[in-house]
C-alpha cells in the first residue's frame, strides 16, 4: 500500500505509456510496478467509464441518465479484471509464459492509463462540439481504447517473453479460459445453494418436529 | 421492451395534470375522471403522464339522432358543409347528421338508377368530395355508388377491367376516398398490391401505394435451403392491406396499416404513389412504443383508421389499445388518449375516427355509437402551436408553447419549439438551454455553433493575448529546462542509471 505514495513507482507507469517495451521488461525483473497503482488506475478507468457515460454532452451521448451506475460498473470492471489476470495466467503457467498473477495484473492496470486520459478528455471535448463535429470526440475516444489495446498486447508479450503471435494465442486462449472460469463459478454456485436448500431443509423439518 | 417511469417526470406530469383539471375551464371533465390515461413518450421512450389533450363530451346512437339503432357501422365521413355520413352497414343504409350530430337529416337506404329502385348491400364505407358528390362502397354488390348528396343517382363504378389484376379478381371495396379531381381511391378486399385508384370516368388506372414485402436475411436463407416442394408449401409473403384512408389538401393519401413490427403503420403518400411521411428523430409512427410481450393486450398497435386534421396534423386510431395517436407533418407524437372499456368515452372496436372543427368522432362498430371527444385548453394548445409553425410563423408559435409548457413542464416539443423560436431571434444561448430541454440535437448544434462564435468574436483579444503569451512562456520553458534536464541526465548517468 505504501507504494501508491511513491513517487518513483507513479512516474514509472507513466514512463510505461512512453516506453511499454523497456517498461514492461523492467517491471518483470527489476520489480519497478506496483499492484496497488495498478489497480488504483483499474478503478479510476471504472470511474472515467461512469462519468463519460453520464456527463458526456448530450450531442454525441444517447446513454439513459438513469441506467448510470458508478458502482455496478465499478464491481462489473473490477470482476472482468480479475477474471482475466486469473485467465491469462492459468493459461500462460501452462505455455511457458514468464510473468507472475502480479506482472500480468501490473501490465493490464497500467494500459488503463491512456483510456483514462482519453475518455476524459473526450468528456471534455464533448462539451465544445456541435453535432457534425462528433467525429473529433470519437477519435480520442477510439484513440485512447487503441492504445491501452496496444498496450495490453505489449505488456502480456513482454512479461511472459513471447513473440507477438503466441501472444495473440493466448489472449485468444485466455478469453476462452475466462468463460470456462465463469463456466464452474456458475456450476459451484448452483451446488452451493443445492447443499445450502438440503441442509435448510432439514432444519425445517426438525423445527417442525421438535 | 423497455419499461421505465421516471418517477421526477411522473409527478412533474401529475402535478401538470393537476392544474390543468383545476384551470381548464370548457369543457368540465377533470382529468381524475377520465376512463383513460393519457401520456407521451419522452426522448427514452419512457411513458410520461400528461394532461389529457382530449376528453369525451358524449356519444351519439341511432336514438340520440332520432332514427332506428346503427348496426355495425363501420365508417364516416364529414362532408365539406358539415355534415356528417355514417355507413350504416348491417342497416344497408347511410344516415347524414347535422353537424352538431343531434338529429338526422335524411337517411339514403335506396336511389333510383336510371327508373330502378337500386339499394346497397352491407356498404362499408363512405365519403363525400370536395364537389360535394357521395362515394359509397357498396361491398356486397362489389361496387362503388356515386350519388349527390341528397340520394340522386350519378353513376357507378364497378368491375375494374386491366391485366395487372389477377385473373377473376373480386372487386370487394371496402374504403373509399376521393381527391380534389375527382380521381377515386379504394382499398378493396385482398387486394395485396395496394389501393385501387379510378379515374373520374370510372376508368381503373393502377393499383398505389403497395407496401413492401419485408424478407429478413433468415427467411432467404432458409428459402434457399428449402427443396420446390417445400417451397410450395411454405406461405406466401403477402404484404399487408392497407385499412383506412384519408387525403388532405394537397391531394396527398394519408393510408394506415397494421405493421406487425409497429414502426410505421401509416403512410403518406404522393401522386405517384410513393411513400412520402415524415418521421420523427426516433423514426418511429407505429403508435405505442412500450408494450407488453404476453396477453391480448400485448404487441404493437394496430391502427385501423387514419384522418387528417389539416395543418399536417393527422390521428390514427389503433384497434388494439382503443387509443388514438396524434402526430404533426414531422412525425413528433403530439398526444396520446382513447382506451378500450365499457365506461362512457371508451370503445369496445373502434373502426373509422374523423375530425369536424375542434372535435374527434370515433366510430365504435359494436357498441353501434360515435364517441365525440372535445379538446382541452392543453390539447387546443399544441394543435394551435404545431399549426403556427406549420404556417412558419414560429415566433407567434413561442406564446403557445409556452402555455403548453405551464401545463406540462417537460413537453419536449413544447421545449423545441421555443428553442426554435430562441434560435430565429438570434438568442442562441436561451435557445440551447431549451433546446437541450427538447432534446433536439440538430437545433441545439446549430444554437451552439453561432453562440461559440458569439463568444469567439467576443473574446478574442482575451483569447488571443492568452495564447500569445502562453506560446512565449512555453518557449522560454523549454530552453531553460532542456539545459537543465540535459544537466540531469548526465548527472543520472553517472550515478549509473537504474536505482
Amino acid at each position: 500500500m505504501r507504494e501508491l505514495f511513491s513517487a518513483q513507482k507513479w512516474k514509472y507507469a507513466f514512463y510505461t505509456v512512453s516506453h511499454p517495451m523497456d517498461a514492461y521488461y523492467e517491471i518483470r525483473h527489476r520489480e519497478r510496478g506496483s499492484v496497488p497503482i495498478a489497480v488504483l488506475l483499474v478503478v479510476l478507468f471504472s470511474f472515467s467509464f461512469s462519468i463519460n457515460r453520464k456527463s458526456a454532452s448530450f450531442v454525441v451521448n444517447n446513454v439513459y441518465p438513469l441506467s448510470v451506475n458508478a458502482l455496478t460498473e465499478l464491481a462489473a470492471v473490477l470482476l472482468l479484471y480479475l477474471l482475466f489476470c486469473v485467465g491469462n495466467w492459468s493459461i500462460t503457467c501452462l505455455m511457458e509464459g514468464e510473468g507472475r498473477l502480479k506482472d500480468i495484473a501490473i501490465a493490464t492496470g497500467y494500459a488503463m492509463i491512456p483510456i483514462i486520459v482519453c475518455f476524459n478528455l473526450a468528456t471534455i471535448v464533448s462539451q465544445f462540439v456541435a453535432a457534425d463535429e462528433e467525429a473529433f470526440y470519437w477519435v480520442i475516444m477510439a484513440a485512447g481504447i487503441a492504445y491501452a489495446l496496444l498496450m495490453v498486447l505489449m505488456g502480456i508479450m513482454q512479461v511472459h517473453n513471447y513473440t507477438l503471435a503466441k501472444t495473440l494465442v493466448t489472449i485468444f486462449l485466455t478469453f476462452i479460459a475466462m468463460f470456462i472460469i465463469i463456466f464452474i463459478v456458475m456450476l459451484f454456485v448452483d451446488l452451493i445453494t443445492q447443499v445450502y436448500s438440503f441442509f435448510y431443509s432439514i432444519y425445517q423439518e426438525l423445527i417442525y418436529r421438535m | 421492451m423497455k419499461k421505465r417511469i421516471s418517477i421526477k417526470k411522473l409527478t412533474a406530469s401529475l402535478f401538470a395534470g393537476t392544474i390543468l383539471a383545476v384551470t381548464c375551464a370548457a369543457p368540465p371533465v377533470h382529468a381524475e375522471e377520465l376512463p383513460y390515461d393519457t401520456y407521451n413518450y419522452t426522448y427514452w421512450e419512457d411513458i410520461a403522464l400528461t394532461p389529457a389533450a382530449y376528453v369525451p363530451v358524449g356519444t351519439v346512437t341511432g336514438a340520440t339522432v332520432g332514427t332506428d339503432g346503427f348496426s355495425e357501422p363501420q365508417d364516416l365521413c364529414v362532408a365539406p358543409d358539415g355534415l356528417i355520413y355514417v355507413a350504416d352497414t348491417k342497416n344497408n343504409r347511410i344516415v347524414v347528421l347535422n353537424e352538431t350530430m343531434t338529429e338526422t337529416v335524411r337517411v339514403i337506404d335506396s336511389f333510383d338508377r336510371d327508373g330502378e329502385q337500386d339499394g346497397f348491400d352491407a356498404p362499408y364505407g363512405v365519403c363525400v368530395s370536395e364537389n360535394m358528390q357521395l362515394y359509397i362502397a357498396d361491398s356486397n354488390h362489389k361496387r362503388v355508388v356515386v350519388l349527390t348528396p341528397e340520394g340522386e343517382f350519378v353513376k357507378i363504378i364497378d368491375n375494374p377491367q386491366s391485366e395487372i389484376l389477377e385473373e377473376g379478381f373480386d372487386f370487394v371495396p371496402l374504403k373509399v376516398t376521393v381527391d380534389y379531381a375527382d380521381r377515386v381511391y379504394v382499398i378493396a378486399k385482398n387486394a395485396f398490391e395496394g389501393i385501387l385508384v379510378f379515374e373520374s370516368d370510372g376508368q381503373f388506372t393502377g393499383y398505389f401505394g403497395t407496401i413492401d414485402v419485408k424478407i429478413t436475411l433468415w427467411e432467404k436463407f432458409w428459402k434457399r435451403l428449402a427443396s420446390k416442394e417445400e417451397r410450395a408449401k411454405q406461405q406466401l409473403y403477402i404484404p399487408t392491406e392497407f385499412t383506412g384512408i384519408d387525403i388532405d389538401d394537397d391531394g396527398f393519401v394519408y393510408a394506415s396499416n397494421i405493421d406487425s413490427d409497429g414502426v410505421q403503420g401509416v403512410r403518406r403518400l404522393n401522386p405517384r404513389g410513393e411513400d412520402v411521411i415524415q418521421k420523427g428523430e426516433n423514426e418511429n409512427l407505429g403508435g405505442d412504443l412500450v408494450v407488453g410481450s404476453y396477453g391480448t393486450y400485448a404487441g404493437p398497435s394496430e391502427f385501423t383508421d387514419v384522418t387528417y386534421r389539416g395543418k399536417g396534423i393527422y390521428s390514427l386510431l389503433d384497434r388494439k389499445r382503443g387509443r388514438i395517436f396524434t402526430y404533426d407533418r414531422e412525425g413528433n407524437l403530439l398526444y396520446i388518449f382513447g382506451g378500450l372499456g365499457t365506461q362512457e368515452g371508451t370503445f369496445n372496436t373502434p373502426i373509422a375516427i374523423e375530425a369536424v372543427n375542434d372535435q374527434i368522432l370515433v366510430l365504435d362498430a359494436y357498441n353501434n355509437s360515435i364517441v365525440r371527444f372535445g379538446e382541452t385548453e392543453y390539447g387546443s394548445l399544441i394543435n394551435d402551436a404545431v399549426g403556427l409553425r406549420y404556417d412558419g410563423d414560429e415566433t407567434e408559435a413561442i406564446a403557445k408553447w409556452q402555455q403548453v409548457l405551464k401545463l406540462d413542464e417537460n413537453n419536449e416539443l413544447a421545449n423545441t419549439g421555443i428553442g426554435k423560436a430562441y434560435l430565429t431571434a438570434g438568442e442562441n444561448r436561451t435557445a440551447m438551454k431549451y433546446l437541450e430541454l427538447g432534446r433536439n440535437r440538430k437545433y441545439y448544434s446549430v444554437a451552439w455553433k453561432r453562440y461559440r462564435n458569439e463568444l469567439l468574436i467576443a473574446h478574442i483579444n482575451v483569447i488571443m493575448t492568452v495564447v500569445i503569451v502562453l506560446i512565449a512562456v512555453c518557449l522560454l520553458y523549454t530552453k531553460v529546462l532542456k539545459k537543465k534536464i540535459g544537466r540531469g541526465r548526465r548527472t543520472k548517468a553517472k550515478e549509473g542509471g537504474l536505482a
